[in-house]
């Protein structure tokens, strides 16, 4: 799928080829419909395709691929588009395939704890499919009610829960896939297969490709055992050094919290104005901590948490009081992004990991960099992996706001 | 020819010849690249020289309570570049995964000599092509893993195993069924007959954790049937004969009783929530392959002269 460098032209011919394939309600070709297809969640960096296409199966995907592959058309697969890296925009044009109709979960296999879902179906939906067995889809990214497995196939999506359960490669035994000569291959573990697959991991090794190794249709997911129990703490710090020294407290007591979170001052605020869970707006940090497993140990393992919480100097440790509360907390974190509109009209994030050991010294880095170039930088971040997203605050009105923008979002 | 390389650019200098003379390298012996270069206790994560025998490193990070949770059968002569290449796994892969669950990231010689690193140190690393993956598994076809990042975990406060025995594939089913069906979380779920009397099979489960949830989990399985306190040392029983070559077969895992029942009575070790059946019989249906076109095209990227074995099932 490696686009040729000039513009691809999109003729009528070929929009008449591709409605063959699809059917006319399957094509998008006009300008003003194409708009909503310019670019996903990064918004520094607009293109439009040249032709945005809907499948409904599998067979319909590879007959488009492969007329691609005869005309050269460069094509990129697409989910939700809530991707944040730009990796969705269609540099040069070419034909998208929006996989949103092909979004059933086909088959839940309860007793071998697996289901086999269409690319385009909604990374909550797989729960929500399975959840009435006592089962779940591990991988939660923050955006999981509107992006797809497909998608979170193509970056290998993480989330809250990452820090005990794995990322999407953990969690996706196999998966069907059109190569860009309209090929169809299955890799990894079939629905009716064992686990384990002689030869390569072709499977893993092309989770988080961004869709430069094909299109996937069809993928076949590892369901969990729900948790039994489940203790969820806000711990109230007065500065980010205090709630990060206290995040490698825990890890390094032995203890593996389902998810552990930090958001900042001024996240804390924004999400506070919007959701109004009575968070405290003059902390310096705020740390959300589950324990999740059977419930005969979490306990003592919570008495621990809120012991490292004080000698951390935490000024005040909750305990989610019942599952609605926790709803609540986990709704604030999950659409924390979702609240930066309050403070910001766009922001651009990074993606990166450094060694837990490491986050003191990177946020009080990210501090600086907000002081330099005059940008808020507020962070909202999985701090139990050390994967932090700073959210540099910008408004694209402003050509200098957005030049520094991007110098800074360089620097970090 | 045995070679025994004492570094890595010792491993990537004999690549490199053989390279340049189109020949197949002989086995390497990376038992003197033995080192654990990097444990930084409170970021969980370890790197060690490849060479390293599984049960060394076990050694050296339990003083700080950690341990990798991949337990292959003879820890003690396992290297972690074997461990990786080979992708073995042993009886808590139900409870803990394999390799690829908890590898962070590797550096390989290549089949020209070059040193190349593939995943990272940090805990979670997602940007690009996930060459890394291709090493596990790869049975040294591709590279030959000089070097190893793994994330690791706390070691469980307890351990215990229990068995029940049966007396037909029909009942052991039944039996696993019943706990898969239960809010256990058991870390090991087997089926095996070695030992047992003919027609006799043993079903047992493991519960690794903190002291409660294992007393818990223990006073539960004993109302399913497992009141038998036991170990593993079936394990180390079957894998230690010196009789032919194990057999592996994966298969869904509700049809391990199916393929047991096939055995006729055949010693076995069952990994009955993973699907897995490993015993010494003739028949082995293969597992299935990851598309044999593609692989041959990695094969040759990586290894246009040859340099390194081929891999089985591509
Ligand atoms: C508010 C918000 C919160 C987020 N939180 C998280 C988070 O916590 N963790 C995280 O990891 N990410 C997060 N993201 C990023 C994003 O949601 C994930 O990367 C998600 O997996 C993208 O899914 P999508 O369906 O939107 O894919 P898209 O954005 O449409 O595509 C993503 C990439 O995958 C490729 N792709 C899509 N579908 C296919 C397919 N069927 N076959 C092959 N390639 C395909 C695309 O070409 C593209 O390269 C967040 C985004 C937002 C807006």
């Amino acid at each position: 799928m490696t686009p040729p460098h000039e513009t691809a032209v999109i003729t009528p011919a070929m929009v008449a080829a591709l409605c063959a394939i699809v059917g006319t309600d399957g094509v998008i070709a006009g300008d003003d419909e194409l708009l909503v297809y310019e670019c996903d969640a990064y918004t520094l960096e607009k293109h439009l395709p040249g032709v945005v296409v809907l499948p409904r199966s599998t067979e319909e995907v590879a007959a488009v691929v492969k007329l691609c592959a005869e005309h050269h058309l460069p094509i990129i697969p697409r989910g939700a588009g809530t991707s944040l890296s730009g990796t969705v925009l269609a540099v040069t044009g070419g034909v998208m395939i929006a996989l949103t109709r092909m979004n059933r979960v086909l088959e839940v296999d309860y007793r071998n704890r697996r289901a086999l879902v269409e690319a385009g179906c909604v990374n909550a939906w797989v729960t929500n499919a399975v959840k009435s067995q006592g089962l779940f889809y591990a991988p939660d990214p923050s955006s999981q009610s509107a992006c797809t497995i497909g998608g979170n196939v193509g970056t290998n999506s993480g989330g809250p829960h990452t820090l005990k359960y794995g990322v999407t490669t953990n969690h996706v035994l196999g998966y069907e896939m059109v190569l860009p000569d309209g090929e169809v291959v299955w890799l990894g573990t079939t629905p009716d297969g064992g686990e384990d697959v002689d030869g390569y991991d072709l499977r893993g090794a092309a989770i988080g490709s961004e869709g430069m190794f094909g299109v996937v249709t069809r993928v076949l997911v590892r369901l969990i055992r729900a948790p039994q129990a489940f203790k969820t703490l806000l711990g109230v710090f007065e500065t980010v050094d205090d709630a990060s020294q206290a995040v490698s407290d825990i890890i390094g007591a032995g203890i593996v919290p389902g998810a552990l979170e930090m958001m900042d001052q001024l996240i804390t605020q924004a999400v506070e104005a919007a959701y109004h869970f009575g968070f405290p707006l003059d902390a310096g940090a705020v740390l959300i901590i589950e324990l999740d497993g059977l419930a005969a140990s979490l306990d003592k393992q919570a008495a621990q948490v809120v012991e490292i919480c004080r000698k951390n100097r935490a000024r005040d440790v909750r305990i989610a009081k019942d599952d609605q509360e926790r709803a609540e907390l986990w709704k604030c974190r999950k659409r924390a992004f979702g609240a930066i509109g309050r403070l910001s009209p766009n922001f651009i994030t990074q993606d990166g990991v450094v060694p837990r050991s490491k986050l003191p010294e990177m946020m009080r880095f990210i501090q600086r960099c907000s002081e330099e170039y005059g940008l808020r930088i507020p962070n909202v971040f999985h701090a139990g992996d050390g994967n932090l997203h700073p959210l540099i605050l910008y408004d694209e009105r402003d050509p200098d706001q957005v030049r520094r923008a991007l110098a800074v979002s360089d620097d970090i | 020819m045995n070679l025994r390389p004492a570094n890595k650019d010792e491993v990537a200098g004999l690549l490199a010849a053989a390279h340049v003379k189109r020949a197949r390298i002989g086995r390497l012996d990376l038992g003197a690249m033995c080192r654990v270069l990097e444990h930084a206790p409170e970021d969980m994560t370890v790197t060690v020289e490849a060479g390293i025998t599984l049960a060394a490193l076990q050694q050296q990070l339990a003083p700080r309570r950690q341990w990798l949770p991949i337990d292959p059968p003879l820890a003690d002569r396992l290297s972690i570049s074997d461990l990786i290449s080979g992708n073995i796994s042993g009886p808590r892969r139900f409870g803990f995964g394999t390799v690829r669950d908890h590898l962070l990231g590797v550096q390989v010689a290549l089949a020209d000599g070059r040193l190349v690193r593939s995943g990272g140190k940090v805990v979670k690393n997602v940007a690009g092509f996930d060459v890394m993956k291709l090493f596990i598994g790869g049975e040294g076809s591709l590279g030959i893993i000089v070097e190893a990042t793994f994330k690791l975990l706390p070691l469980p406060e307890t351990e215990h195993f229990v068995a029940r025995r049966c007396d037909s594939v029909a009942e052991a089913r039944r039996i696993i069924d019943d706990v898969l069906d239960s809010p256990l979380t058991p870390s090991v779920l087997d089926l095996h007959n070695v030992g047992c009397e003919p027609g006799d099979f043993q079903v047992v489960a493991g519960f690794s954790g903190a002291y409660e949830d294992v007393d818990w989990q223990l006073a539960q399985a004993s109302g399913l049937g497992f009141i038998e306190s036991t170990t593993l040392d079936y394990e180390r029983v079957f894998w230690n004969q010196p009789a032919a070559t194990v057999q592996r077969h994966s298969v869904l895992p509700s049809r391990v009783t199916e393929v047991i029942g096939e055995l006729g009575g055949m010693e076995f070790v069952a990994r009955a929530g993973n699907g897995i059946v490993y015993h010494r019989g003739s028949t082995s249906t293969p597992a299935a392959s990851s598309i044999g076109a593609l692989a041959r095209r990695l094969k040759e990227t990586f290894d246009p002269n040859g340099v390194l074995p081929s891999i089985t099932g591509a």
